[in-house]
């Protein structure tokens, strides 16, 4: 053969080969959100699941020797558009999703449903844990594709009510103490109301009023008046970081003086920057066992996968980053069980994947990722509860988060892990 | 091609007034709609998902553009018009049982009642003022949604019910297309006759000049009220479409910004022009994605690590839509339907455009 035919002949292999390797990735959507009225965590949780996925495709080749082919869209946090974009994947043939918001992940239950796409979620909506529909409760449906990472939001609230009714007896409140729910009427802080007020009532706490203000930051001095004048002692913030640190710096100038319960998305080291003083004592539930800057045998796992969006390596990692990891890598090892069983990763054999391990920490995330259990019954990932306070003692306006976080400035203070009984009554709820 | 000899041949008021002026132009739109029929033979559900997307906004784009462009009035709360239509048949499913296939005109029937009541101002307020009057809908009516639990399921949404008839359900892009192309053949039908009728042609009257249109015996109010009506009939069959597609309502999707949406679609399209809705929603449907698919591509190209664009390339999609409006408002403030008289005379003259 001249040497001219083998080049033509091994062009001619590699233009056969090219596509069918094409052909081997495996598509997987990724919904963010940019762009749109929760970007302030959006943008660090979107960056983990994107930093782990390429990281996963860079150390290890993918899933069974196949790389991901991650298909990253910013929805603005607009529930139709996120709707149109999942039409666009199935065309794909996408096998899983991570996703974000309440609104959009409830929008595509029947959908992912019907389609028996697993859809990891940001929204932690106690309505997507009841897999069977056995609850029964009005307006939840089965959704047994629908998983995420960490408590549920009404989980998130029941342990910080568990652990205010303690503190109320530590400090040696006098009477019953007095817990108003406040958020925008929208399904992400309204989701966990309800039940966050029966327990409440059940553990001999007065429940005031629901206070309202809008997921978007603006001059909630009234609400904080409102409060004052209510004399409230525990106040759950339902929205996210940015509109929270308004409520909280219109508090502190008015002088209201109660204990700020934050959820997940409420509070993060970028919050207790921009709150400053205004932040300080606000407890809130942490996803991950260690925050960044602590040491854990899984941290090593997770400064390389930081590497991948920072090459020096130096950037300093929100909570959000790292649960974001966690929900990657959930996903990733149901599909490595989907596809070690010599089978096509399909959409249902993924979420067996799921179903596969008890008390399930990704390999090499040991330390960082908290344990969790799925069940074909139950999507309630884990009731173990990690409460931090978050603690400012100086000025932020100087420096990065990094060195605030650094110097002592700010902490991320651990308070009580809660463990929540694993009750069929609050399931879906 | 509608390929008329030079001259005037009309020769009665039928001819006159006829919809599609040659027989080859009616031959051409049916051959369009058989072609249109057989696109989930070679489309994909993404592709054909849009289409349904363009029907279901068209329609309701149609309802502004008889108010906006035929009869001059403004409206700034058309999305909220929509979405009642969207709730109405959703809870008209639920609540009554009633089969699907009737909820859907039924709930532009009740959207135009309600637009009828929102419309009223119109009677008496005119420019600016009217534009804050229907602003004031948008935002009762999303309150509305928002606290009628009863109607809309809260700010929670509701689920809805798949379209069905007889035995044949269409849950999916496949099947739901069909029920689209039915809706917008018979609503842009309706809309072209009621342009031909005395009606139709009253409310172009006072668009043109509301004190000559007086003078001749039409009613100004009870005209600007009625085009409200008829702008909510179809911004409400529209939003019911739209439920039946997603098959979830939620109040958030029905913001100001929507509104907004639909006017720039009018705009975009033609002001006073049938035809030229159904191009601006396609156009603002379609901006959108390929403006995505051109952002994807840039992510991660030479370009994009060379002006550190990183995640900024996401707001590239809002610049591109607004740069969009800009643009057409300077260089076709006529819109779309014009450029396409424009191209259709270029060929059919050529080579002779002079």
């Amino acid at each position: 053969m001249t040497p001219r035919k083998t080049l033509l002949g091994l062009a001619a292999t590699a233009a056969i080969i090219a596509p069918a390797a094409a052909q081997q990735r495996i598509p997987v959507g990724h919904l963010m959100d940019n762009s749109g009225a929760t970007s302030d965590v959006g943008v660090p949780y979107g960056q983990g699941v994107a930093d782990t996925l390429a990281w996963v495709n860079a150390s290890r080749n993918g899933i069974g020797g196949r790389p991901l082919n991650v298909l990253g869209f910013d929805y603005g946090y607009q529930a139709p558009r996120a709707v149109s974009q999942y039409q666009a994947w199935n065309r794909d043939r996408v096998v899983a999703i991570q996703g974000w918001g309440t609104a959009d992940t409830e929008a595509l239950v029947r959908f992912v449903t019907r389609d028996r796409i697993p859809f990891v979620s940001g929204s932690y909506s106690a309505a997507l844990t009841d897999a069977g529909g056995k609850s029964g409760r009005q307006g939840v449906e089965p959704a047994p594709y629908n998983f995420f990472y960490g408590p549920s939001y009404s989980d998130g609230l029941r342990a910080m009510l568990r652990w205010a009714a303690e503190d109320w007896k530590t400090r040696g409140g006098q009477g019953k103490p007095k817990y108003v729910h406040m958020g925008g009427n929208h399904p992400y802080p309204n989701s966990p109301k309800a039940a966050g007020e029966a327990l409440a009532a059940e553990l001999g706490f007065e429940v005031l009023p629901a206070i309202v203000f809008a997921l978007t930051p603006g001059d909630y001095t009234a609400q904080c008046l409102t409060l004052k004048s209510q004399g409230a002692n525990y106040a759950y913030l339902g929205n996210t970081a940015g509109s929270n640190i308004s409520v909280l710096r219109a508090c502190q100038t008015a002088g209201v003086n109660v204990q700020f319960l934050g959820n997940v998305w409420g509070m993060d080291e970028n919050a207790m920057k921009a709150a400053g003083a205004a932040a300080n004592g606000v407890v809130f539930p942490v996803r991950t066992a260690v925050v960044w800057g602590q040491d854990a045998p899984g941290m090593a796992t997770l400064r390389q996968i930081s590497r991948i969006s920072d090459a020096s390596g130096n950037a300093y990692r929100p909570v959000h980053y790292m649960a974001g990891a966690c929900a990657a890598m959930l996903m990733v090892e149901a599909m490595d069980t989907a596809s070690a069983s010599g089978g096509e990763l399909t959409g249902e054999r993924i979420r067996n994947g799921f179903y596969a391990r008890q008390g399930w920490v990704p390999k090499g995330f040991e330390g960082v990722c908290n344990p969790s259990t799925f069940t074909a019954e139950d999507h309630r990932g884990t009731l173990r509860v990690g409460l931090y306070r978050a603690v400012v003692t100086g000025d932020t306006s100087q420096g990065s988060v990094a060195e605030l976080m650094q110097s002592g400035t700010m902490k991320l203070q651990p308070v009580t892990v809660v463990e929540l009984p694993r009750t069929r009554e609050t399931l879906g709820w | 091609m509608d390929l008329a000899p030079a001259g005037d041949y009309r020769s009665s008021y039928r001819e006159d007034m006829t919809i599609f002026p040659t027989r080859n132009s009616r031959l051409a739109m049916l051959l369009g709609l058989a072609l249109l029929c057989t696109a989930p033979l070679f489309l994909g559900r993404y592709e054909l998902g849009l289409l349904i997307n363009i029907g279901t906004l068209g329609i309701a784009a149609l309802g502004l553009n008889i108010l906006v462009g035929f009869t001059g009035q403004i409206s700034i709360g058309h999305a909220a018009f929509f979405g009642f239509g969207a709730f109405a048949s959703a809870w008209l499913h639920e609540r009554w049982h009633i089969p699907v296939a009737l909820c859907i005109p039924l709930a532009g029937v009740m959207t135009a009642l309600v637009g009828l009541v929102f419309g009223a101002p119109a009677g008496r307020l005119k420019g600016l003022y009217l534009a804050i009057a229907t602003l004031a809908a948008q935002f009762i009516l999303e309150d509305f949604f928002a606290r009628a639990q009863w109607f809309t399921g809260g700010v929670a949404g509701r689920i809805t019910e798949p379209f069905s008839l007889g035995g044949w359900v269409a849950d999916r892009e496949e099947s739901y297309l069909y029920v689209v192309i039915a809706y917008v053949v018979v609503m842009y039908l309706a809309a072209a006759n009621l342009m031909r009728t005395r009606d139709g042609r009253a409310l172009i009257a006072v668009r043109d000049h509301y004190l000559s249109a007086e003078v001749m015996g039409i009613n100004l109010a009870y005209y600007r009220t009625l085009s409200f009506g008829i702008a909510s009939l179809y911004a409400g069959i529209g939003g019911a479409l739209y439920a039946h597609y997603l098959l979830f309502v939620s109040v958030e999707a029905f913001n100001i910004l929507f509104s907004i949406q639909f006017l720039g679609m009018v705009i975009i399209g033609g002001l006073g022009s049938v035809m030229g809705s159904l191009m601006g929603s396609a156009f603002m449907v379609i901006l959108p994605e390929v403006v995505q698919a051109g952002a994807d591509l840039l992510s991660g190209s030479a370009i994009d690590r060379a002006l550190k664009l990183g995640a900024s390339i996401s707001f590239l999609r809002e610049m591109a839509v607004g740069a969009a409006i800009i643009l057409f408002l300077i260089f076709e403030p006529d819109g779309l339907a014009r450029r396409w008289r424009l191209i259709k005379s270029y060929w059919k003259l050529y080579p002779y455009s002079h």
